[in-house]
């Protein structure tokens, strides 16, 4: 099971990005509102998201999880935990495209405001892209209990891990993605998340900031908050 | 018989089908690196190979697709070692058969800058690499490549270190573009204009989707049409592919009468689907197209026929703009970018490109022009300098057809110039000129235009190609010979069948009221056959007068873009009327009000000196607003907004200063930087608007920055503060590396970091003097360290 899916988004959560961006007791005026409009319309308008997924049989391996047909092991207790009890996993990619990248850019050479909110806005958006693609591909999971999106750089399943996944999945033909020799995507705003598949029901209790590597610099933390994954 | 042969003797030639599903059948783990298999499984490639050979393959592709230097170091093996194997391997299949071997090579698989960080030369230098270690094949084939820059870097490799034919394919989705935007057109003309042999599309789709894709293609080369297409869409459930052999050749049937000269199968497909191909084809003609490709320029998003008049905006030439040449001077890519944007919105359709300063090198900066703005602009460059070097250097790294910006009669130019128009597929601005100077008849200048034509023809410049300028001289100094000019361009326009293009703004020079003149000749020239009028867009009277006589020709139907622009003409003058008029600086820097802002300053520059200006009101506003961000009151946007409008209102004190020969307001140079292998530079580019805004010279080195780089420009510029920042926990690396060498150097500087993964402990551990938590806070480590 697998494919290549489009997404079409007509609002994006706009409200999220003004949370990343730090309003939250205290709202957003009328004028950065005003502003974010003008930003989501100029940015519906130019990116192409995109996803590709794939369903793998997973198997328990010396130092984490193997993807049975792959080239791909999951390494670390993070990873390992997270998939505790699942025989399957989806494997998925989402970018909103390289036109969000240049449009960015644009916006940092013009008006630093709107890159910034622009920058934010997207972030937002590739979760909802996510979001949606998880919709797309339900139907297919049927009869599956699933954890929540586990992405590279979590805990401590390392980020050096995301060029073979990308490979795996064919991401950099099928979807235009790929990294750099430092393993950061491109185009930019995209991302990777592993997701378990267990026959029988999954404790809530996997998720939390305790394995994350972010947690000592996360911003939401500091705030006392949780980014909400 | 080579390829070139075949392409000219054969109806049709058949390619081969898919490569990795042949190896996975086999036993090949996704994820691992099918090249590898030259080597370690030599027999599987010889069987695939001599299926496909057997099948009915012209053309069989070696086992290269991802042979370079960067996919392999996965796995180890060098790449001579397995591209010359896998060239054996298909060498051996065909032993006994005319089937030809084709080097393929596909995307490096990391993106260019500036969406990645490989650049244009590192790319260049992978594909050398690659097609040198393929000498013994008989054709260089590049395909699924998505960016056109890349797809030009690999060309280039291949035709200046090697002889074989090239074959370039990409891979268009259903929106006509390629992932990274690449218009069908754009690819077309770009790749002819560098001199490929044939072109086309593969993968992404199957035969009957690509149905309009092909079409497009063959409508926009001239040159033999190449289609590999999937077989058809994949199942989401089985993915398996939905067309089986026969239904692939009926469908590929269908794109026979477009005119496609050579077939074969993408993903998906195998030898059945080769053998099917080959008997469809076995009674088929090949269908001839008649195409005749216009005046056109492009970048790789945005195509430009010239079949109206264009507009090329001359703003960014820094003659006479003392502005401009401060921000030559001082590396400000960003000016240079805002001033191409400022001229898209008024409505220019090309941008000349021109950097000379003798006090720059030229060369780096336009290389460093050209590459920025194709990064943030769509609109196609004209590229303008009169030093052939920087004209090479710039048309190497432009991504597209560009304009040469110019050759003239002068034997030496005609000998340099036209044989780089040829090289690199430009189009070209023939000045009508030569060692004698400007000639003062039309008909002197017209038979200097055909002098040109003839010598780029003779070089297989396309008539198409050459623009000729027929030269504006001043009409307050030659007023007898304007309408020469006029004449020269009709005359050239309806007898030599040429484009035209003209400076207008001279016309004017040491008349009062120059704005009415410029229009009025811009209309004469216009209805007398101009096509390309290099011009300020700014100024609404000049873009008007295009717009106007678009309509007034009917080129603009139905005056919908007339309209669009001028239809609301009538409720304009009422907004600026709403503007209050009695707000002062700091309320309008609080209130994000740009213009006012600027407006502002620019009259109490009438009064008071620029210092108490900054230091007693731009201050203390952005104090506020940091304040109040600090205490969570506002948030990042409100803060860069008020940043925003003291950049502007910074900006005309600048040029006020600039135009007074004045001293800077400088308190201090400070180097910015995103650390090497991080591209994450927003945040960097808040904390540069801030400093700026507090009066800093910012050097701004930009992303994915050398260690070595920031060394140099520290002690080049003899910089007190430094700021690194780094967004990802696996460039934080860098950041240490990057101190380590600056402290090794003895460079007399402090260092200040910050990014979302930075912290004080880690800030302090890798010898860093200052951790900055955000933008406003560098502002105070800045104060503390220049005691301002």
């Amino acid at each position: 099971m697998g494919g290549v899916g489009r997404v079409v988004l007509e609002i994006l959560n706009k409200d999220e990005a003004l949370r990343y961006m730090g309003y939250r007791d205290t709202p957003a005026d009328e004028k950065v509102r005003a502003v974010m409009d003008e930003c989501e319309h100029q940015l519906i308008a130019v990116i192409k998201p995109c996803f590709v997924y794939h369903v793998f049989e997973i198997k328990p391996s010396d130092n984490g999880m193997a993807v049975c047909g792959t080239s791909l092991e999951l390494k670390g207790k993070s990873i390992s935990e997270h998939l505790a009890g699942c025989t399957k996993c989806v494997l998925m990619a989402a970018t909103l495209s390289a036109q969000a990248d240049r449009l960015i850019r644009r916006y940092e050479a013009t008006d630093m405001t709107r890159a910034v909110m622009t920058d934010f806005l997207a972030s937002a958006t590739v979760e909802q892209v996510c979001d949606a693609a998880e919709e797309q591909f339900d139907a297919e999971l049927k009869g599956y209990y699933r954890t929540w999106r586990f992405s590279p750089g979590y805990g401590d399943l390392s980020l050096d891990i995301q060029g073979s996944f990308l490979e795996v999945l064919q991401a950099p033909k099928r979807i235009g993605l790929n990294v750099t020799q430092n393993n950061i995507m491109t185009p930019r705003k995209s991302v990777t998340a592993i997701i378990g598949l267990s026959e029988h029901e999954i404790s809530k209790g996997r998720q939390g900031c305790s394995i994350c590597n972010m947690k000592d610099v996360c911003q939401f933390r500091k705030r006392g908050e949780h980014c909400g994954i | 018989m080579g390829f070139r042969e075949l392409l000219k003797n054969k109806e049709f030639v058949i390619l081969d089908g898919a490569m990795g599903t042949m190896l996975q059948a086999k036993g090949l783990k996704m994820g691992e690196t099918p090249e590898a298999m030259n080597l370690e499984k030599p027999e599987w490639l010889i069987d695939i190979h001599t299926q496909y050979v057997n099948a009915g393959s012209d053309v069989i592709y070696a086992n290269t697709f991802g042979a370079n230097r960067l996919k392999l170091a996965k796995c180890g093996y060098p790449v001579d070692k397995v591209i010359g194997e896998g060239i054996k391997l298909a060498r051996k299949a065909t032993e006994g058969h005319n089937t030809l071997v084709a080097l393929d090579i596909g995307p490096i698989g990391h993106m260019l800058e500036p969406t990645g960080t490989l650049t244009f030369e590192e790319a260049y230098d992978i594909y050398k690499e690659m097609i040198i270690a393929g000498k013994d094949a008989d054709v260089v084939v590049f395909e699924t490549m998505t960016d056109l820059y890349e797809l030009k870097a690999a060309i280039l490799a291949a035709k200046e270190n090697s002889e074989l034919p090239i074959m370039c394919t990409m891979t268009f989705e259903e929106n006509m573009r390629t992932f990274t935007g690449v218009d069908i057109s754009a690819m077309c003309i770009t790749a002819e204009g560098l001199g490929v042999d044939a072109l086309g599309v593969n993968c992404s789709l199957g035969p009957k989707e690509l149905y309009p894709v092909v079409e497009k293609i063959c409508r926009w080369t001239t040159l033999p049409v190449v289609v590999k297409p999937n077989a058809g869409l994949p199942d989401p459930v089985t993915n398996e592919y939905n067309c089986s052999a026969e239904e692939f050749a009926e469908l590929a049937e269908a794109l026979i009468p477009l005119g496609i000269k050579v077939i074969g199968g993408c993903c998906g497909t195998d030898p059945k689907y080769i053998s099917e191909l080959k008997r469809m084809l076995a009674d088929k003609k090949y269908v001839k197209r008649d195409v005749h490709i216009p005046a056109v320029c492009c970048s790789a998003v945005e195509t430009v026929v010239i079949d109206q008049p264009r507009i090329i905006g001359e703003r960014i030439n820094p003659t006479g703009k003392k502005r401009f040449k401060q921000a030559l001077l001082e590396g400000d890519i960003d000016y240079i970018l805002g001033q191409a944007i400022e001229q898209i919105h008024a409505g220019a359709d090309i941008l000349d490109v021109n950097v000379g300063l003798p006090a720059i090198d030229e060369k780096a900066m336009m290389v460093k022009a050209v590459k920025a703005l194709q990064g943030v602009v769509d609109t196609p460059l004209q590229l303008d300098s009169t030093i052939p070097e920087v004209m090479e250097a710039a048309l190497r790294v432009y991504n597209g057809k560009p304009i040469v910006n110019s050759v003239n009669a002068e034997e030496k130019s005609l000998n340099t110039i036209l044989p780089l128009v040829k090289k690199y597929g430009a189009a070209v601005v023939g000045l009508t000129l030569d060692e004698n100077g400007i000639p003062k008849t039309a008909d002197e200048r017209f038979k200097l235009a055909k002098k040109i034509l003839d010598r780029a023809m003779a070089i297989g410049i396309r008539k198409e190609d050459v623009y000729i300028d027929c030269l504006t001289l001043t009409a307050s100094a030659e007023q007898e010979n304007v309408m020469q000019t006029v004449n020269a361009v009709r005359r050239v326009k309806e007898e030599l069948g040429l484009r035209t293009v003209l400076g207008v703004s001279n016309i004017s020079f040491g008349l009062p009221s120059r704005e009415i003149v410029n229009h009025n000749f811009l209309m004469m020239c216009l209805t007398s056959g101009l096509d390309l009028p290099i011009m300020n867009p700014n100024i609404d009277s000049m873009t008007a007068t295009v717009r106007a006589y678009k309509l007034l020709t009917n080129i603009d139907k139905n005056s919908v873009d007339f309209i669009a622009h001028y239809g609301s003409e009538d409720g304009a003058p009422a907004k600026k009327a709403e503007k209050r008029s009695d707000i002062d600086l700091p309320y309008a820097i609080e209130n994000g009000l740009k213009g006012e802002g600027a407006e502002l300053t620019a009259k109490l520059l009438e009064t008071t000196d620029a210092m108490v200006i900054i230091n007693e009101m731009l201050v203390p506003a952005l104090d506020k607003a940091g304040e109040q961000f600090e205490k969570g009151k506002i948030f990042l946007p409100q803060l860069i907004q008020t940043a925003g409008v003291a950049q502007a209102c910074f900006e005309v004190i600048k040029q006020k200063m600039l135009s007074e020969g004045g001293d800077s307001v400088s308190k201090g140079k400070i180097i910015l930087a995103t650390v090497k292998g991080d591209i994450h530079d927003i945040g960097k580019n808040i904390v540069k608007v801030l400093l700026e805004n507090y009066g800093y010279d910012v050097i701004d080195l930009g992303k994915d920055v050398d260690y070595q780089t920031v060394v140099d420009a520290a002690i080049e510029n003899d910089v007190k503060l430094v700021g690194l920042s780094a967004l990802m926990t696996t460039t934080l690396v860098s950041m240490e590396e990057t101190i380590k060498l600056l402290r090794a150097n003895n460079v007399d500087c402090k260092i200040m970091v910050g990014g979302a993964v930075v912290t004080p402990d880690y800030a302090e551990q890798i010898g860093a003097d200052f951790y900055s938590k955000d933008a406003k806070q560098s502002v105070d480590i800045a104060r503390q360290v220049f005691g301002n």
